[in-house]
């Protein structure tokens, strides 16, 4: 009993060391997104990326979705050249996964504006960094640096007005299109959890 | 038709409805079409009627829906905690709410701190002693979020009415509210608890110690942290084995691992400490400033980890001190290596290697090739054993007990044996006797050392190993404290890294045939050479027959005999069989008669070889009558010394460790440091590891040590940690200490 304690310990404790670290370079990862095409983080060097944890079934990402503020956003980033990659890491097994056909549809519907929607079904994108809850945001620099780990905003609730909260996400990347070090680079993230697999 | 009509109306009466939450147009997304609450809530209060100046506890009831979930105030992972916001009439004032203890859920990656089916959250509400008589409404707005595979945040009002003045009337609700009250986390206020960090951070995760004293040693404790905003202390619990003789804080220690978002390192952590099982389980609610400083006496002890924070000795700062060096793999593993070429001139291992150079000699004219090859089957030999050692350490540290170095040393079996087979390797060497394949068993045996071929090399190999096991070289003792006490891959790695550095000199050779040419031509001096290999053979006889001594005491004067008598019987072998042409059978006969005779007589009867005496109980160890007066090791022993006010040495050594006996005559048993001990009236403490005790191997491991020499100086003053020395020690590094003590 006590050895599996230890052993489940030291296994999420192996897999807290593993979770990224801001000021460090980013993991590169390869997925397939919902247009069937493979996406490379690699592909996107010397670019901003930001990464977006989805799930729109959880009522503090659909608040960011319902009030457009995170359609607002993923606009904005995209004029000034950011790439943006929604996440997303719903197992199959869960109600709110989506097919690609699905997910495509919620896309237009939403009026999203991104670079590629991953479908990270297996979960490996989400646990290669970390990813605990939606919306989880990480922002990486044009180096491949990971500058910013966290929340979206500094308002954990579910039915706030995104435009009226302080967005980190966007914070980090006005900071580095100014050439300045990122302000803020890690906040703890708000949501649901991440419907990994059992 | 008019039903009909009806009917479509509803519905899209219904859909309206629904659609009512679309702010922008957007087709509405999955949770707000998911309308209804799969949890219920009430607001019940303790009392029915209370006079003005009391104060009732009123309760959220909030029952949930099988496999929905609600959160803690520290949600965890994810989550949000269940907010209460209260419209009371003037007069009534809300406390904080009360929350009873809560559940953790899974998953490991993303843990959260709720309560599912159902829970009470209780909010004392005092009513001022002005207030007038009369019933008044009490109301509040609650909204959580359940959790089931999806998340939906909820809310609802809820009331209830009380009636102010006469006397305080238990309302029907109050079973229930004394219920939750019963399951809220007990004040910590008396119990004496408290949290460390184990090691300065990594990057942004550091590890923390949380330790107390539970009331019987619980199943799974754990520690529920408070909500913070700038860290979070994960929600992996590692319950660390705790030794009694080093409390420190508690039976319990946990470990938690915090990572920092911004700011500092909290100096106070709260949260629960968690004990008990089941129905049993039960919260103390704690908030703890966190030291820095490990508690006195208290060392970091390298439990299972992989590689994250490297580990810190605690040892007092000083130029002649162990230097807080902090032990990471690679240069661990240098370490080792190093270690293991040191092991090649140790006097236990060194003449084997002689041998192996006449061998070299004599093949190397021969086939450099066939060379090169025995050199690496030597190596491997070296490596296997290697292994097999770490696999027997990995064994012994499965099976809970505690793991040294030189361990096999501790069985008198093992000793016995080992002192034959050198003592039949002197004596070849000595030309009394041949090896020949056909030989005997007992011949095989002490003749491997003398094999030649793929055999003998890997036997070679084998028994290097053997001998070089409990010499533990001065770069060897950190190392493999780090060693012993980390997961099994690393245990093997160290043990292979060490089997290389051991055989790196003869697989170079080996392979290098053209540096063979450094080697003397073979001639006269070979065999002049063997012979003056079997004395350090003999004195490595003399020092098993001392290592012997502690398990046999005076009786091992009958090893010795029987030694004579082996001798005897290689003579005669040697002379009479081997050389001899007549009459080899009788020879041969007396042979084994002296055998069998000198090892019933003088092994089975006289000394009753396969155990060893049982230790000698308390009493004064003193080498000398000027000598330092050494009094047992106890952990015991050590905290009555230091509760005395006085410093106090420890002297953790074996008879079978050559630098532990070195440093007790050149640096210990000085009339310096023996005058030093005086004026400061310390307390002089011998551990005796020969037969490694588990105390003392528990002793060893919490200061990264894996067998001996260990010397530690305890300060005076009793709440300043030991002092540990480095493996050679001076009379100055001594003296140096034992001045740092009195301090």
């Amino acid at each position: 009993m006590f050895k599996t304690l230890v052993l489940l310990a030291a296994a999420t404790f192996a897999a807290a060391a593993i979770a990224v670290e801001t000021g460090k370079p980013a993991p590169d990862f390869t997925g397939t997104d919902i247009n069937g095409k493979t996406v490379k983080l690699g592909d996107y060097a010397g670019k901003i990326v930001v990464i977006e944890s989805y799930n729109s079934d959880c009522p503090f990402d659909a608040n960011h979705y319902k009030t457009g503020a995170m359609q607002g956003l993923q606009k904005d980033m995209a004029a000034k050249g950011v790439v943006w990659l929604i996440v997303d890491s719903v197992n199959k097994n869960n109600f709110s996964h989506r097919t690609p056909e699905q997910a495509r549809k919620e896309f237009a519907d939403q009026k999203m504006t991104a670079t590629a929607w991953i479908d990270d079904s297996s979960g490996v994108i989400g646990h290669l960094y970390g990813m605990e809850t939606t919306p989880h945001m990480f922002v990486i620099d044009k180096t491949g640096t990971l500058v910013y780990d966290g929340a979206i905003d500094d308002q954990p609730d579910p039915s706030h007005d995104p435009t009226k909260a302080r967005n980190y996400v966007r914070e980090a990347v006005d900071d580095l299109i100014a050439g300045k070090p990122v302000a803020v680079s890690q906040t703890k993230p708000y949501g649901c959890s991440v419907k990994y697999a059992d | 038709m008019r039903h009909k009509e009806i009917l479509f109306a509803t519905c899209l009466a219904a859909l309206t409805l629904f659609n009512a939450r679309a702010q922008t147009g957007l087709p509405s997304l999955g949770g707000s079409s998911l309308a209804a609450h799969h949890t219920q809530a009430k607001l019940i209060l303790s009392a029915d009627s209370a006079r003005p100046g009391d104060t009732i506890l009123a309760g959220v009831d909030l029952k949930m829906e099988p496999g929905w979930h609600t959160y803690w105030k520290n949600p965890g992972a994810a989550g949000l905690a269940t907010k209460i916001e209260w419209q009371l009439p003037s007069g009534v004032t809300a406390g904080e709410i009360q929350w009873p203890l809560p559940e953790k859920f899974p998953p490991a990656e993303v843990t959260t701190y709720g309560y599912e089916k159902e829970v009470v959250l209780l909010v004392p509400l005092t009513l001022a002693s002005n207030l007038p008589a009369g019933p008044i409404g009490l109301k509040a707005n609650v909204s959580w979020l359940e959790c089931k595979d999806i998340c939906i945040p909820a809310s609802q009002e809820v009331e209830a009415k009380l009636n102010i003045g006469g006397e305080i009337k238990a309302a029907a609700d109050a079973a229930t509210v004394q219920f939750w009250k019963n399951k809220l986390p007990s004040s910590g206020n008396n119990l004496s608890a408290r949290v460390w960090w184990e090691t300065p951070p990594t990057g942004d995760l550091r590890p923390l110690i949380v330790a107390w004293f539970g009331k019987e040693m619980s199943a799974q404790p754990d520690f529920f942290p408070g909500a913070s905003d700038n860290y979070e202390v994960q929600a992996a619990t590692e319950n660390l084995p705790v030794d009694p003789a080093h409390y420190n804080g508690g039976n319990i220690h946990l470990r938690k691992i915090v990572k920092k978002f911004s700011g500092d390192w909290p100096i106070e952590i709260s949260g629960l400490l968690i004990g008990g099982t089941g129905n049993f389980r039960e919260g103390i609610e704690v908030k703890l400033p966190v030291s820095s400083q490990v508690p006195a006496g208290e060392t970091i002890s390298p439990e299972s980890r992989t590689g994250v924070a490297p580990v810190s000795n605690i040892s007092q700062p000083g130029k002649n001190m162990e230097t807080g060096a902090t032990p990471v793999l690679p240069l661990m593993l240098l370490y080792a290596f190093i270690g293991g070429l040191i092991l090649n001139i140790m006097p236990c291992v060194l003449p084997v290697i002689a041998l192996k150079i006449l061998g070299f000699v004599r093949e190397a004219r021969s086939e450099p090739r066939r060379v090169r090859n025995l050199g690496l089957i030597y190596a491997l030999g070296v490596l296997v054993s290697f292994l097999a050692l770490a696999a027997v350490v990995i064994g012994v540290k499965a099976a809970g007990h505690h793991a040294g170095w030189g361990m096999q040393f501790g069985s008198p079996v093992f000793v016995v044996c080992l002192t034959t087979l050198v003592t039949m390797v002197a004596l070849n060497l000595f030309g009394v006797f041949e090896f020949t394949p056909g030989g005997r068993a007992l011949d095989a045996a002490g003749g491997l050392a003398s094999k030649h071929g793929a055999a003998g090399a890997f036997f070679n190999g084998v028994l290097a190993t053997t001998l070089a096991t409990p010499c533990t070289a001065p770069f060897l003792g950190v190392a493999l404290g780090f060693a012993f006490a980390q997961s099994a891959p690393v245990i093997a790695l160290f043990f292979l890294f060490v089997g290389l550095g051991l055989a790196a000199p003869y697989v170079l050779l080996s392979c290098n045939p053209a540096w063979l040419k450094f080697l003397p031509k073979p001639g006269a001096w070979m065999e002049k050479f063997k012979i003056a290999m079997g004395f350090p053979m003999l004195a490595t006889v003399m020092w098993l027959l001392h290592v012997a001594a502690s398990d046999y005491g005076r009786g091992v004067f009958w090893l010795g005999i029987f030694l004579v008598v082996l001798a005897f019987a290689a003579w005669i072998f040697g002379e009479f069989v081997q050389r001899g042409r007549t009459r080899r059978g009788i020879a041969m006969i007396i042979v084994l008669v002296l055998l069998i005779g000198g090892y019933a007589f003088a092994l089975e009867k006289e000394l009753g070889w396969r155990e060893a005496m049982p230790e000698a109980a308390t009493g004064s160890l003193k080498e000398s009558p000027h000598g330092i007066d050494w009094q047992r090791w106890s952990p015991d022993a050590v905290a009555a010394a230091r509760a005395a006010g006085k410093p106090v040495l420890v002297d953790f050594t074996a008879d079978w460790c050559l630098t532990c006996q070195v440093n007790r005559k050149l640096a210990i048993e000085t009339s310096s440091v023996r005058a030093r001990l005086k004026e400061l009236n310390a307390v002089a403490l011998i551990a005796d590891y020969t037969r490694f005790p588990d105390a003392i191997t528990a002793e060893l491991n919490r200061y990264n040590h894996a067998g001996v020499p260990l010397v530690l100086v305890y300060p005076k003053n009793a709440g300043t940690p030991a002092i540990v020395l480095p493996q050679i020690l001076t009379p100055g590094i001594m003296l140096d200490a034992l001045n740092r003590a009195a301090q």
